[in-house]
């Protein structure tokens, strides 16, 4: 290969930060420099914080990342360093200021998950065989009997990556151990709690160690037929794993008697319409077989009469993109990451007020902290972390004062959050636990299936609690009542998604319990975000009169003279904010 | 587990052995240990949606549903604890709180004798009368007497006012008595085998009646000593006669005393008969006594022989007695007692008749109908001013009075009337009338060491009736003061039932509270509730000739002809749930003690669907229970119900948007046998009158 290579990173994060502009003017500028060079793209390598990123790899191999390339930037990259040979060096990874951060960032994570996320073209099966891709399900079909797939998957200590942790392993097992001449084995990608992005990123960026996690585990349990249960909302995922399917069949990886052998195997997608129940696999199962999906008491479960009425396996995405790199790499290459009971690495989608958001792969045994201040970088706001919402919508909130927590199954659990399927969001001081709390409750109440009474009427009751106390209403009486309807839900709801929908109450109660008492008996919001309890005003020693309020104040609240200090009217205030966001001069008072 | 693949279970400490594949559920039926459960119907799958039917199983740390969990060997449940109940009660609560639907009419509820409001009209919209009377005569004895003059509280929350007009219940239950009196022999209920129970009712007005009618079904021995030659009580003696005529009355009190109640009139508690003595001879003694003297003020000049009582003057009327009141008469109040006085004077002759109220127009207790009527036969009201004095001058009696202006609203929520000062002006009148209220006498009962409040009416536990005496019960105006005839009504079914269970020994608790869901007050009921009821004029009752009224006490407003009586009765939008008698979530609400008031927010939608010939749809009652798209999907092999949306707004739904009566269903209504509420009910158990009214 000598010609320059110039790759775009183009998963979803990327194209939301512009990376289509990016390629367009890279495109452009390339054929007008008339430089020798390919431009290509790849997925995501998890530093979403800087994105668009480009890659630029010399014909002599050398490689420099590009970050925050916007068009402009994109133009000077080509005129530089491709037609020129010199590279931006402040704008890279591996020099300048970024260096520090990308250097912090990647330092103490482990790439097994996404060890080719961002390394590969994610629509080019060539690019995925070229890193030892369809070499596992080769090996466990030439040379390991089911059992010994199995055994070794169990040996690795492999946990459920979707959130409960069941050994990956003994599901098998029962699936292997149901006698039926037909089985299934279920992709779970359907990705749905808001902030969480793990599955998404490994989709876009990797389809085939999907596939392939998927054809070993169908290998190990005697199924045939694969499905990839993938919400509509993720296009960008199913188009990639469409070319992906297509592309293995093509080269054999999927069809009849794979590799010389007895064994069969074929993948279906099955588009979900973005329900986030579909996510519990007894509904995920009703979804693919044509009816609503609505969750079943379990058990049965699944392994032994699952889809269609026959054992099923259900993994999710990071579980079985983890498959194929521990049948190549042995059982002890996972086992040495991790806890006691929490081995290899876990992908966390680090969201909400953090300085670097992005994918982050860290070894299990990992503590919150070390995960949210060194590869994180703390906050985004310059204001203390108070808090992390681990596990999107089901799990529940830390606190700052617990970040010595390790990534760890148990130990999550016992601060009354979950390992979850990844999602991270984290809070500063100016976010209200209340209102995080609400947020949360009014996702997966609107989510409710409806079928069983305390999750569709018990959330919806302690939503309308919750909302009266962010409104200054609450009394109380109403934290009894939602502390006895979230102990209710959470014991008593029929699926996963009622049982854990009380977590974001549950832990703020225990953990931010002052901040609810504020709202009700002070009527104040500590955190100075509920709006039915802050007034703004200004400080009109510190106004200068600019008047920069009052152009963006949308209901005409703010008066004042140039140069003369403003005022705001209360009553038509309506506490939007914009007039805090727009002061330059910190004269906006909100109480 | 054996060889024959059964297992053995413990269940609330019964050991068996049952089927391995049977569930918790069907071991507990088997055991006939009761566990409530509304989506698991024994004909079809369990749902597992109501989660009622949790249960404690030993090692587990959650609550089990039964229905959805099979038996393992060994295992030891528990079907009731605290937890357990507390659990199922907060489900229920919580299916309560999303529940839009009414069980009983509103009508009823607001009814203080409870009367099955909606099962009496519906009974008169199908032209059976007899039906309808026995509906009334379950909860009020007297139809034509409370027909005639009752305020109808039921008709001021009739869902109906939102349309056009209140159905006429009062009259309706008017006409159904009527016209079981003009048969040779009008209804008699029955009457259970004598008891040799022997009760003393003193007062034979609506309350003392009521409490006899009652007992006596009960099979009770029942005596009631009245003080007036004959019974009746405020019904006849504080009733003028062009409001409900005496034969009429006379006619129904035989419906009650007929039964075999022996009633001694002119016998006086205190005089003539003595509390003590009845104590004696009797196991219980229920006192309804009235109130019955007018209250007068101290106000100077009040002892003048020109100044009478209201009901005084009313009573003396009806016996028959000379009343003199001269032309000028000044009657003061504002409530019904004020008006009755004020038509009646004008029927003795009167030529100026002005009542004086201290309130405006908006605050006056008394019915519009009779304030109406009474401006129409010539009496003038003058509002915002009360007497201050009266002074008796030469033929004539001078009355002084106050203007009046409204100030902040007092307890009963009128606003407070206050003396404007210096806005003294003098009326001269013959004769001025107090009726500003009644007190009760309770020197009759000088011997009895009964508690009395401070305003000198009978002290009770309100739900029992109970006095401090527990042989003794009380009710009607001798406990809350004048009152309107109905709460009497009410009160002496109350105390019937309570004075049965402590003639029988067990525990004096009352008559258990009607127990509905409510769709909200008038205001609250959803528009959707109204869409598509056409509007139809309420009848109005022919009312006697002007010519006639001031000069008579004949009866002043006649009851409906049979054609307006059954129109009017199908106006009735039958706000009651037809699955009322077998609804479950009803029933296990009561039997769980589910708090109807325990939550508030957002309820279901209201919508129904009346599409189908055969089955009509409202799922504001609906509880997710599933077992409709069972019944009809997966044994019926029809495709009608389905489910739609998600959280509060899940629903089961026709098929792809349709109506029901589009779909493919044919009508076999097995849905409805498993619909545990009223969500889906069959028109043959609804309404659906299709004859004439025409006979």
């Amino acid at each position: 290969m000598n010609q320059t290579q110039v790759i775009v990173g183009m998963a979803s994060c990327g194209l939301a930060a512009g990376a289509q502009e990016t390629y367009d003017a890279l495109n452009e500028a390339l054929s007008k420099a008339d430089a020798e060079a390919s431009l290509g793209l790849s997925g995501c390598i998890g530093v979403c914080f800087l994105e668009p990123i480009v890659k630029v790899v010399e014909p002599d191999g050398t490689e420099w990342t590009y970050g925050n390339v916007t068009a402009k930037r994109a133009r000077t990259i080509v005129q530089k360093h491709v037609a020129k040979g010199d590279p931006v060096s402040e704008w890279t990874f591996e020099s300048g200021e970024y260096a520090k951060t990308f250097e912090s960032f990647t330092n103490k994570q482990v790439r097994i998950v996404m060890r080719n996320c961002g390394e590969i073209d994610p629509e080019n099966i060539q690019e995925y065989l070229n890193r030892d891709g369809y070499k596992a399900i080769e090996k466990a079909v030439t040379s390991m009997t089911r059992q010994e797939v199995i055994d070794e998957i169990t040996a690795s200590g492999l946990r459920g990556r979707g959130g409960a942790g069941f050994p990956t392993g003994r599901k098998w097992q029962f699936a292997y151990d149901a006698s039926n001449d037909t089985k299934y084995i279920i992709c779970n990608a359907d990705e749905g709690d808001p902030g969480a992005f793990m599955n998404r990123t490994v989709l876009e960026s990797d389809p085939h160690s999907v596939l392939e996690g998927m054809m070993i585990g169908g290998y190990a349990i005697g199924a045939e037929q694969g499905f990839i249960y993938c919400r509509a909302e993720y296009p960008l995922a199913l188009k990639r794993l469409r070319i992906a399917i297509d592309q293995a069949r093509e080269r054999g990886f999927l069809g009849e008697n794979l590799f010389d052998s007895d064994f069969s195997f074929d993948i279906e997608i099955r588009q979900g319409a973005g329900a986030f129940v579909c996510g519990e696999e007894t509904a995920l199962i009703a979804s693919i077989e044509g009816k609503r999906g609505m969750p079943k008491l379990r058990p049965p479960y699944p392994a032994t009469s699952g889809l269609f009425g026959k054992p099923t396996i259900i993994n999710n995405v990071n579980t079985l993109t983890n498959v194929p790199w521990v049948i190549l790499n042995g059982a002890e290459a996972l086992a040495q990451y991790g806890t006691e009971t929490s081995k290899g690495t876990k992908v966390f989608s680090l969201a909400g007020k953090i300085a670097r958001g992005g994918s982050v792969e860290v070894p299990m045994g990992i503590t919150l902290d070390e995960m949210i201040h060194d590869i994180g970088g703390g906050s985004n706001t310059g204001k203390p972390v108070k808090a992390v919402q681990m596990g999107g919508p089901s799990g529940g909130c830390v606190p700052a004062s617990l970040f010595d927590t390790r990534v760890d199954y148990e130990e999550l659990t016992s601060t009354g959050a979950i390992m979850g399927s990844g999602g991270a969001v984290v809070m500063d001081e100016e976010t209200c636990m209340v209102d995080i709390a609400r947020f949360f409750l009014n996702f997966t109440q609107t989510e409710s299936c409806g079928k069983c009474t305390y999750c569709r009427v018990g959330t919806r009751r302690m939503l309308e609690i919750l909302t009266r106390i962010c409104e200054g209403e609450g009394t109380m009486e109403d934290l009894d009542t939602l502390e006895e309807l979230a102990e209710k839900v959470k014991s008593t709801a029929l699926c996963g998604l009622g049982n854990t929908a009380p977590n974001p109450v549950l832990t703020t109660l225990q953990y931010f319990r002052d901040e609810y008492v504020a709202h009700v008996e002070d009527k104040t919001c500590p955190a100075k975000v509920c709006r039915s309890l802050i007034t703004y005003s200004i400080d009109a020693e510190a106004c200068t009169g600019c008047g920069a309020c009052i152009r963006v104040c949308p209901v005409d609240a703010i008066t004042g003279e140039r140069k003369e200090p403003h005022r705001i009217d209360p009553d038509l205030c309506t506490r939007c904010g914009s007039c805090y966001e727009a002061c330059t001069f910190d004269a906006i008072r909100v109480e | 587990m054996n060889d024959n693949g059964s297992v053995q279970i413990t269940i609330d400490g019964q050991t068996m052995s049952v089927p391995q594949d049977w569930s918790i559920l069907e071991v507990a039926r088997q055991a006939d240990i009761e566990i409530p459960t509304l989506c698991s119907h024994p004909d079809l799958e369990p749902f597992n949606s109501c989660l009622l039917c949790v249960v404690e199983v030993d090692g587990r740390d959650k609550p089990v549903l039964s229905c959805g969990t099979q038996v393992r060997d060994g295992m030891v449940v528990t079907t009731d604890s605290d937890q357990i109940r507390h659990t199922r009660r907060l489900a229920l609560e919580l299916l309560l709180s999303e529940h839009c639907g009414d069980c009983l009419g509103p009508c009823q509820l607001n009814c203080p004798a409870g009367c099955d409001i909606p099962g009496f009209v519906k009974a008169i919209g199908e032209k059976d009368y007899d039906k309808a009377v026995r509906i009334i005569k379950e909860t009020i004895p007297f139809p034509v007497a409370l027909g005639s003059i009752c305020p109808a509280p039921c008709e001021e929350v009739c869902r109906r006012h939102r349309v056009d007009d209140a159905t006429a219940i009062c009259v309706l239950k008017r006409f159904a008595g009527e016209e079981d009196l003009k048969k040779e022999q009008p209804y008699l209920p029955e009457v259970a085998p004598d008891t040799d129970r022997k009760v003393a009712v003193v007062g034979a007005g609506p309350a003392g009646l009521t409490a006899a009618y009652y007992m006596r079904q009960m099979g009770h021995c029942v005596t009631i000593y009245e003080a007036h030659e004959k019974p009746g009580g405020m019904l006849r003696y504080g009733i003028p006669a062009y409001r409900l005529p005496h034969e009429t009355l006379d006619a129904e009190i035989r419906t009650i005393t007929d039964l075999g109640i022996d009633v001694r009139c002119n016998t006086k508690l205190g005089e003539d008969v003595d509390i003590e003595d009845l104590k004696e001879d009797y196991d219980a003694v229920f006192l309804a006594i009235g109130a019955q003297r007018s209250r007068m003020v101290d106000l100077p000049g009040i002892d003048s022989t020109r100044v009478w009582g209201g009901v005084e003057l009313l009573e003396s009327v009806t016996r028959g007695h000379k009343v003199t009141i001269g032309d000028r008469i000044i009657v003061v109040g504002g409530g019904n007692t004020a008006i009755d006085v004020s038509r009646t004077a004008i029927r003795l002759g009167a030529e100026h008749v002005t009542v004086l109220y201290r309130r405006s127009r908006e605050e006056m207790p008394a019915l519009d109908v009779e304030v109406e009527a009474a401006k129409e036969e010539g009496v003038e009201i003058r509002f915002l001013a009360s007497p201050v004095g009266f002074e008796e001058t030469d033929g004539g009696l001078k009355v002084t009075s106050t203007r009046m202006e409204l100030g902040p609203p007092d307890k009963s929520g009128r606003r407070r009337p206050i003396p404007i000062e210096g806005s003294e002006f003098t009326l001269e009148c013959d004769t001025a009338v107090m009726a500003i209220g009644q007190v009760v006498s309770p020197n009759c009962l000088d011997n009895c060491d009964v508690e009395l409040t401070r305003w000198n009416t009978i002290a009770i536990d309100e739900q029992t009736m109970q006095t401090s005496e527990p042989w003794l019960f009380s009710g009607g105006d001798a406990v809350t003061g004048a009152n309107i005839a109905v709460e009497a009504v009410g009160a002496g079914r109350r105390a019937a039932a309570s004075i049965d269970q402590y003639l029988r020994g067990e525990e004096v608790v009352g008559l258990p509270e009607l127990w509905s869901v409510s769709m909200g007050a008038l205001d609250e009921v959803p528009e959707a509730r109204f869409a598509g009821i056409e509007k139809i004029e309420r009848h109005k009752q022919p009312e006697l000739g002007m010519r006639e009224r001031v000069c008579t006490f004949k009866e002043v407003e006649m009851c409906f002809s049979e054609i307006a009586a059954v129109e009017e009765a199908r106006r009735c939008l039958e706000c009651d749930c037809s699955a009322v008698g077998d609804c479950l979530l009803r029933q296990y609400a009561m039997e769980y003690g589910a708090d109807l008031s325990r939550f508030e927010g957002k309820k279901r939608e209201y919508s129904l669907d009346d599409s189908h010939r055969d089955l009509i749809q409202e799922p504001g009652k609906c509880i997710l229970c599933g077992q409709c798209v069972q019944m009809c999907r997966d044994v019926k092999e029809l495709r009608v119900f389905t489910f739609a949306d998600r959280g509060l707004g899940a629903s089961v739904t026709p098929y792809l948007g349709l109506s029901l009566g589009e779909t493919v269903c044919d009508g076999c209504v097995k849905c409805v046998e498993v619909c545990p509420t009223g969500a889906l009910i069959s028109r043959k158990d609804s309404q659906e009158v299709s004859d004439p009214v025409e006979s």
